[in-house]
């Protein structure tokens, strides 16, 4: 079938290419002397050709198309061709960088006329190493922004633009593609019946999300993208309201080129995927406990999974299963758990224009698989976008992307419940396959059906949980819009744009009977469905008021819908233990409906751009949005920025020799934040299943508030933009202040209150920072060029003040209890407190834990960096990116459970001798002289978290890719053909934590930042990238 | 030209019209679409849908509040049910030592229910929504239960600036307060209910919604009374209390509950106990051998040394046979514990089990199902091993069926008949009341053995523990001995009674060595006089905990409480 495709492919092509040509010419500076290196591109084609030593370039085409010719340091011009003959092309420097970015509502702007900070990345930037997910292709690429992975297959990351600006609500950036807010919820879909609508986030989240699903960016191919523009910060983002008070990421996508020259891409990405580290393992002591082989203690029966055992000697043991087998270490089994992953993205892309249109057609398919066994992924992308000039006057973009997607098994990562949880902790003497018999074959009587795992009481088997359990999520998403522009004259256009994005997610979870939990099998089905309907309308107006003064004026209204609706069927106790259906459940639990929510925003703004003789820019925004969520009182409000933009390079070097650009910047604005719906008024719930089969009524716990208010969130920022020695070198610097006050948040008061919290709008948090970008051409020659950027950020985050008598509040506790995550007045979000060792020991000779209210770090990093370069050596192009995360702590729960099991390297200590700890002994009163046996000492050491709290520092190379363009390909009638082979995360260069990527976190909530439990190793990748175009 | 812009003005001139239009006009259904379709309004709702919810959240609460709560701590420290032998996947200390994450099941469930409670109050009270002097009077009586339990878990609690919404920082009284006040709600509840026999008419009958009266509120005013001289009982002679006298004898002369048992029916229908309800079986069972626990050594020794009827209606025998344990690393002291406690169990060596030990192992024979032996409390870690579950009595069926396997599970004791008659008696030895103390004792008894399914028979009445003779303080200790058995399975009350009397002694378990039972952490080897504060309080309401903490003694578990002896 899909060699049949590429037949009909390539004889569309044979066709079309008789009436291309070849056209050929020559590029110099302004003093007519040769530039070698310059490219040349077909424009909204993927065909390029660089000029040769001398200048010239040959490059096949077609009349009517236009040629674009650009060099570092010079201004790009535009050719179209129209005659056969060869053309000299002057290339005249750089000026001013023109450079033209995306900005809120789809405005195109150029750069130089921007009062506040914003970032672009080209989307070769984001498709070259692929990431499943576009979120994780941002990180260390943009000063400011921070990504979070959670780590399974196909699930979502975190991205924070500038620190978290708000307690309990979303601090994650809005994300737009082609100018449309898309929805980023996330649905929980493991045993915590966690269904979190409206954001992928909150402090009345739990931590536990078993397994994190996908949802927002992770459904945008990357191949789609044409760019991708951050707006950082409440001022760039005041046009979109209160969402984007965390900042935007615009995504814009491909159209189709209007050449009438049909574009043909195909690429294929093969990767593999590995573990890029795995805890260090101890191999001197196996399975047992005090020291012995099983059975060790008197009467105890159970099988003890811990690696507290005699020294592993080869001997003959008795083994789990009942066997009796060599007692000796098995230093991979850990790693054998985890497979070499492949992961195959292949795509294709049509395009075809003419001067009155365009269309572009692309599918992809991702097929990948998860370094666990039994769990993959499959996803199809259908992408359709069309763009017309109905007549002079009047033009349509329209697009449909269709996503559909199933993820099977992904792994969840529930803590010590999870599927690592009993794979980290396995015995060290465990051979890993024969974990495989997780179940007795034909099993008939409940006993039988039982899980065989390595150690009794409620333990898992991981492959039982990854080969017998069933989990199957599907989702489906369109996303699509249609602009509808009009020309009213050539200062005046006016476009309405509809878009919609309909997710729909089936969630099928099926625990087979006999498993540790749930021993007679449950099943769980949800379905959840979330919209979003934007309506909207902008009128631009673009006219110069004078020689000198050039004012563009926006007028735009929105509306927009958001929904959520669900369903959840659960229950337990299958009747026939070998088919999996409700119907077959005995105990069919009471179907959770979750009925239609519905938010709506309406809102009208307005923006004022003036110009005064390209160097003083000011720009003004008003914006009000009325939201159902708020009460009729509350319900309107206001955001408003102000922006200036100075050029200053024409005062301070007018003739260029030092200094290309010289621009300041300051901006001010204010986003308010409303909340979800339901937020205003009491109401009583009535639990599904009755006691005694009584109806029954709750009373909420949360008192709500009519007067809710919205969030304020106010900014200044103030930046330098420095372009020198003609444009080699580029310096962003930006500071900035946000602060929000009246944070809507669940208070918790004392239960005593008749609640055990209050919504109400309370304190202030404020972010300070730093951001600075550098970009330079390191070396530029006839074949070799090499580019290079370097991002810094930092983010100082206070929480200025909370509520009266709320000294601090506690978003999550770790599952040992031995560490909190709160915001603490004066302190910062993610503040982290737990146990450290008083310098006591007991009776025991056991070290003694402080209570939990130590203060032990914070879990948000102090500063980002990112090195990034692009090095191209004639048809060669070599890019790495190598990134820091500074500052922050995480806590290891990981490692600890290591230490508790005895499993961990670090467990070897004491091990044989013991240890006297130094201390006063509470029992005596004096200097401690009782010794504590290792594993005691591990047992009492692992409980005091402080010991398990780590920097997050690390320094990694986190991309690197060797591109080869393969040259004479156009003697078998393809354009070009590219080759690269790329690598992500590759090492580190240096990273503090011990067992974990101190990057991975247990989720993507705001309040289990700074926590690590038994999640799944970071992926290192490496892969083969081909691509061509016809 | 000019008319050519003029146009072009107007068209905008309209566009910007039509856009606020757009905006403003489009706000009509906003309120609309922001009622919850899911939830109900107080004006679709009857007082009587709320009163299930909140028996249910105190008596029968989520699996968190029953496991890291009453099975770990208050069971245990009532000396009725014992974990930590050789198969029960926590050791013995468990429970015996602050754990921070335990003690949080039972604080959070008992901070929180004031919550339902409260809103219940509010709404069937004067001005509320629901209003019905009766029904307030059964929440003032549910407020009272709560109140008792809950400050004699912890001392101290938020009361008198409790359930104010205004007030969101509420200080903590002392537990004389506290008594004063609740005795004042309850004297107050009384008297609405008068001689009323229903909550009203209609939509206002309460029935089947009230699990435990079914909607009789001369019934719930003898539990008002019963309640009443609870208190009244527990606070005599605590430093200050000048009100028991009264109240006890008020209580007894209107009307205790002396004929019925206030139970709260358990419902054996659960699909997930950690959100909705559960019993001691769906912890039993729910995590196979390791998570059942045993009979505690003082409960089964209590009722084996006397031939009580209901020894056999509480728990089960051992299941026993042949237990071979390995003791090359236990300490002779150890060895001898666990044979003392075989022999403490009225067992005879080589006829009731047989004892063979070499420098290794030891083999311990005893016929199966036949020999009730109790775990002894607060075992180390070190002597776990040695402690073999099959040597041990566990509790009856009855007590811990699994839930949706259509058996009966014995209901919570909210009050029973038999500790009614058996706190008259004690106001009588006391010197609160006048009567026959003795046949009160008698009665407490016949409804006690009734409660279990077991009779009072001839033997047991006529024997030392089956009258009421001996000093004063004898009397008080048989009392209090049977008070304690007769709230098994209610741990909260159990425990209160053993801090309170000092009975039984055998019941206060305290520890000096390490290698038997636990000593280790703030406890230290103490007996737990009370459960810590839940830890969010410190963060919430900091200033007031503090001030109680000062007044009342450092926030460990050994301090007592102020009614303790």
């Amino acid at each position: 079938m899909r060699k049949n495709v590429f037949k009909i492919i390539l004889m569309t092509f044979f066709s079309l290419s008789i009436y291309a040509q070849q056209f050929s010419g020559n590029v110099t500076d302004e003093n007519g002397i040769p530039l070698p290196g310059a490219s040349v591109i077909v424009q909204g084609t993927n065909s390029g050709v660089v000029t040769d030593f001398d200048g010239n370039f040959s490059i096949e085409t077609s009349m009517g198309e236009t040629l674009i010719i650009s060099f570092v340091g010079y201004a790009s011009q535009s050719i179209t061709v129209n005659s056969n003959s060869s053309l000299n092309i002057q290339l005249t420097p750089d000026v001013l960088l023109d450079e033209v970015v995306v900005t809120a509502l789809g405005i195109s702007r150029e750069k130089k006329s921007l009062g506040y900070a914003v970032s672009e990345i080209s989307g070769d930037n984001v498709n070259t190493i692929k990431d499943n997910n576009l979120a994780n292709s941002l990180s260390g690429k943009v000063a400011g922004l921070q990504v979070s992975q959670s780590g399974s297959l196909g699930s979502s990351s975190r991205i924070v633009i500038r620190g978290n600006n708000s307690l309990g609500g979303n601090t994650q950036a809005l994300i737009v593609v082609d100018g449309m807010p898309i929805n980023s919820s996330i649905a929980g879909d493991g045993e915590g019946n966690q269904y979190t609508q409206g954001s992928n986030d909150g402090g009345g989240q739990p931590s536990y999300e078993p397994s994190i699903s996908g949802g927002g960016i992770t459904d945008i191919n990357p191949d789609d993208v044409e760019s991708v523009t951050v707006l950082k910060g409440p001022s760039a983002a005041a046009l979109y309201g209160s969402r984007a008070g965390n900042g935007v990421i615009l995504i814009t996508t491909k159209k189709g080129s209007r050449s009438n020259k049909l574009g043909v891409t195909l690429k294929t990405n093969l990767y593999i995927d590995n573990p890029m580290l795995l805890p260090d393992f101890q191999n001197e002591y196996g399975q047992g406990t005090l020291g012995k082989v099983f059975p060790a203690r008197g009467g105890d029966t159970a099988w003890t999974g811990d690696s507290w055992g005699a020294r592993l000697n080869g001997s003959l043991q008795p083994y789990y299963d009942g066997s009796v087998k060599s007692y000796s270490a098995q230093p991979d089994n850990v790693k054998n758990f985890f497979r070499s992953a492949a992961r195959k993205i292949t795509s294709i892309s049509l395009d075809k224009g003419s001067e009155n249109g365009s269309v572009r057609f692309s599918y992809t398919n991702n097929s990948s698989e998860s370094i666990i066994e039994g769990s993959d992924l499959d996803s199809h992308n259908f992408n359709l976008r069309g763009v017309a000039d109905l007549s002079e006057k009047l033009s349509i973009d329209a697009k449909a992307t269709y996503f559909t997607q199933e993820v099977t098994n992904r792994a969840s990562t529930n803590g010590a419940q999870g599927l690592l949880g009993y794979t980290y902790g396995m015995p060290r003497n465990l051979v890993t396959n024969d974990l495989r018999n997780y179940q007795l074959d034909n099993p008939a009587t409940p006993e039988e059906f039982g899980v065989i795992t390595y150690s009794d009481g409620l333990v898992g088997n991981p492959y039982w949980m990854t080969l017998h359990d069933e989990n199957t999520v599907r989702r489906n998403r369109f996303l699509g819009f249609v602009k509808i522009n009009y020309n009213f004259t050539d200062w005046l256009n006016a476009f309405v744009r509809v878009g919609a994005d309909v997710t729909h997610l089936r969630d099928n979870r099926i625990l087979k009977p006999g498993r540790h939990f749930e021993t007679n099998g449950a099943m769980r089905i949800a379905e959840n469905s979330f919209g979003e309907l934007n309506s909207e309308f902008l009128v631009t107006a673009n006219r110069d008021l004078s020689d000198n003064l050039n004012m563009v004026v926006n007028v735009g209204g929105n509306m927009s819908k958001r929904t959520y609706e669900g369903m959840v069927n659960s229950g337990r106790n299958f009747k026939i233990p070998t088919k999996f259906f409700i119907n077959n459940l005995n105990e069919i639990g009471t179907p959770q409906e979750f009925p239609q929510s519905i938010k709506k925003v309406n809102s009208l703004y307005g923006s004022v751009n003036l110009a005064y003789d390209n160097f003083l820019y000011l720009d003004g925004s008003v914006r009000n949005d009325w939201s159902s969520t708020l009460s009729e009182d509350n319900r309107s409000y206001m955001y408003k920025s102000v922006s200036l933009s100075a050029l200053l390079n024409t005062f301070i070097d007018p003739s260029q020799e030092f200094f290309n650009l010289f621009k300041v910047r300051a901006s001010i604005a204010e986003v308010g934040n409303d909340t979800d719906p339901y937020q205003l008024f009491q109401t009583f719930s009535v639990p599904g299943a009755g006691y005694l089969g009584l109806t029954e009524l709750q009373s909420p716990t949360v008192k709500l508030n009519p007067d809710l208010k919205p969030e304020t969130v106010t900014s200044s920022e103030f930046g330098l933009e420095l372009s020198m020695l003609n444009n080699r070198l580029t310096l962003d610097v930006a500071v900035y202040d946000i602060s929000t006050k009246d944070l809507i948040f669940n208070i918790p008061v004392p239960a005593a209150t008749g609640y055990q919290f209050e919504k109400t709008n309370i304190g202030k948090v404020t972010n300070k920072g730093l951001e600075i970008a550098l970009g330079g051409t390191l070396l530029k020659t006839n074949d070799l060029s090499w580019n290079s950027s370097l991002f810094y950020s930092k983010n100082e985050n206070t929480v200025e003040e909370l509520s009266e008598g709320l000294e601090s509040f506690v978003y999550n506790t770790s599952t040992d209890g031995n560490l909190s995550i709160k915001a603490t007045e004066g302190g910062s979000i993610g503040d982290i407190y737990g146990r450290e060792w008083t310098g006591e020991v007991d009776a025991n000779g056991a070290p003694i834990a402080s209570d939990v209210d130590v203060y032990l770090g914070n879990a948000q990093p102090e500063w980002l960096g990112g090195w990034s370069n692009s090095i191209s050596y004639k048809d060669f192009n070599l890019s790495f990116l190598i990134d820091a995360r500074i500052g922050g702590k995480i806590y290891s729960q990981t490692s600890a459970d290591l230490d508790e099991a005895g499993a961990s390297l670090r467990s070897l200590q004491y091990r044989e001798s013991g240890v006297v700890l130094e201390g006063i002994n509470t029992e005596t009163g004096a200097a401690n002289t009782v010794n504590i046996s290792g594993q005691d000492y591990w047992t009492a050491m692992s409980n005091i978290s402080e010991n398990y709290l780590y920097d997050q520092d690390n320094v990694r190379l986190r991309e690197l890719s060797i591109g080869y363009r393969i040259p004479g390909v156009e003697s078998i009638g393809l354009d070009s053909a590219n080759l690269q082979l790329v690598g992500r995360n590759l090492f580190f260069f240096s990273k503090e934590a011990e067992d974990i990527d101190p990057e991975v976190m247990l989720g993507t909530s705001l309040g289990i930042q700074g926590m690590s439990h038994n999640q799944m190793p970071t992926l290192r990748s490496i892969g083969l990238n081909l691509t061509l175009n016809f | 030209m000019y008319n050519n812009k003029n146009n072009k003005m107007k068209k905008i001139n309209i566009i910007l019209c039509l856009s606020l239009i757009f905006a403003v006009s489009c706000t009509d259904d906003f309120n609309e679409i922001n009622e919850q379709p899911d939830a109900l309004s107080v004006s679709d709702v009857s007082a009587k849908f709320f009163v299930t919810n909140i028996q249910k959240g105190l008596f029968k609460p989520v699996a968190g509040a029953l496991w890291f709560g009453q099975i770990f701590h208050q069971d245990q420290y009532a000396g009725q049910h014992s974990g930590g032998h050789s198969q029960y996947a926590w050791d013995g200390n468990f429970g015996w030592e602050y754990t921070a994450w335990l003690q949080e099941g039972t604080n959070g469930w008992l901070a929180g229910y004031n919550s339902s409670l409260t809103s219940y109050l509010r709404q069937v009270g004067e001005g509320g929504a629901l209003e019905n002097d009766q029904y307030y009077a059964i929440g003032l009586i549910m407020k009272g239960l709560y109140y008792q339990l809950y400050t004699d878990q912890v001392g101290m609690i938020p009361y008198s600036e409790a359930s104010d919404p205004d007030i969101k920082l509420p200080k903590y009284d002392e537990q004389i307060d506290i008594y004063k006040g609740v005795i004042a709600e309850l004297n107050e509840a009384i008297s609405l209910i008068g001689g009323n026999t229903t909550t009203g008419e209609g939509v206002d009958l309460l029935r089947e919604n009230d699990v435990i009266f079914n909607g009789d509120m001369q019934k719930w005013k003898q539990l008002a009374n019963s309640l009443k001289l609870r208190m009244a009982l527990r606070a005599h002679g605590a430093p200050g209390e000048d009100f028991a006298s009264a109240a006890a004898s008020e209580a007894i002369s209107s009307g205790v509950l002396a004929d019925s048992d206030a139970l709260f029916e358990s419902y054996n229908v659960v699909s997930n106990i950690w959100v909705e309800h559960s019993s001691y079986g769906d912890i039993y069972y729910g995590f196979g051998e390791i998570g059942q626990w045993k009979m505690g050594e003082p409960l089964i020794n209590a009722l084996s040394s006397v031939n009580d009827p209901r020894l056999s209606f509480m728990s089960k025998p051992s299941p026993g046979g042949t237990v071979t344990l390995d003791i090359t690393e236990a300490s002779e002291s150890q060895i001898a514990f666990l044979k003392g406690t075989l022999d403490n169990a009225g067992l005879i060596l080589d006829t009731d089990y047989s004892w063979t030990q070499t420098s290794s192992e030891l083999t311990i024979t005893m016929p199966e199902n036949t020999n009730y032996v109790g775990l002894p409390l607060r075992l180390s870690p070190n002597i776990k091993g040695l402690f073999n579950g099959n040597l041990f009595s566990s509790p009856a069926d009855i007590v811990v069926n699994n839930s949706n396997e259509g058996k009966e599970i014995s209901p919570f004791i909210v009050m029973s008949a038999a500790d009614s008659h058996f706190m008259i008696a004690e106001a009588i030895v006391k010197g609160l009341a006048s009567g026959d103390a003795a046949g009160h004792y008698q009665t407490g008894l016949e409804h006690a053995m009734n409660l279990w399914g077991a009779s009072l028979t001839s033997d047991f009445s006529s024997s030392e523990m089956g009258t009421l003779t001996g000093s004063v303080e004898e009397k008080l200790e048989k009392i209090a001995t049977q008070r304690w058995i007769a709230n098994y399975t209610n741990g909260y009350e159990a425990w209160s009674i053993v801090r309170d009397t000092g009975y039984p002694t055998s019941a206060i378990t305290t520890s000096s060595d390490n290698s038997i039972r636990s000593l280790s952490g703030e406890m230290n080897g103490g007996y737990a006089n009370r459960l810590r504060y839940i830890s969010s309080a410190y963060t919430s309401n900091a200033d007031n905990i503090q001030a109680a903490v000062s007044k009342q003694g450092p926030d460990v578990k050994t301090t007592k409480l102020w009614w303790a002896k």
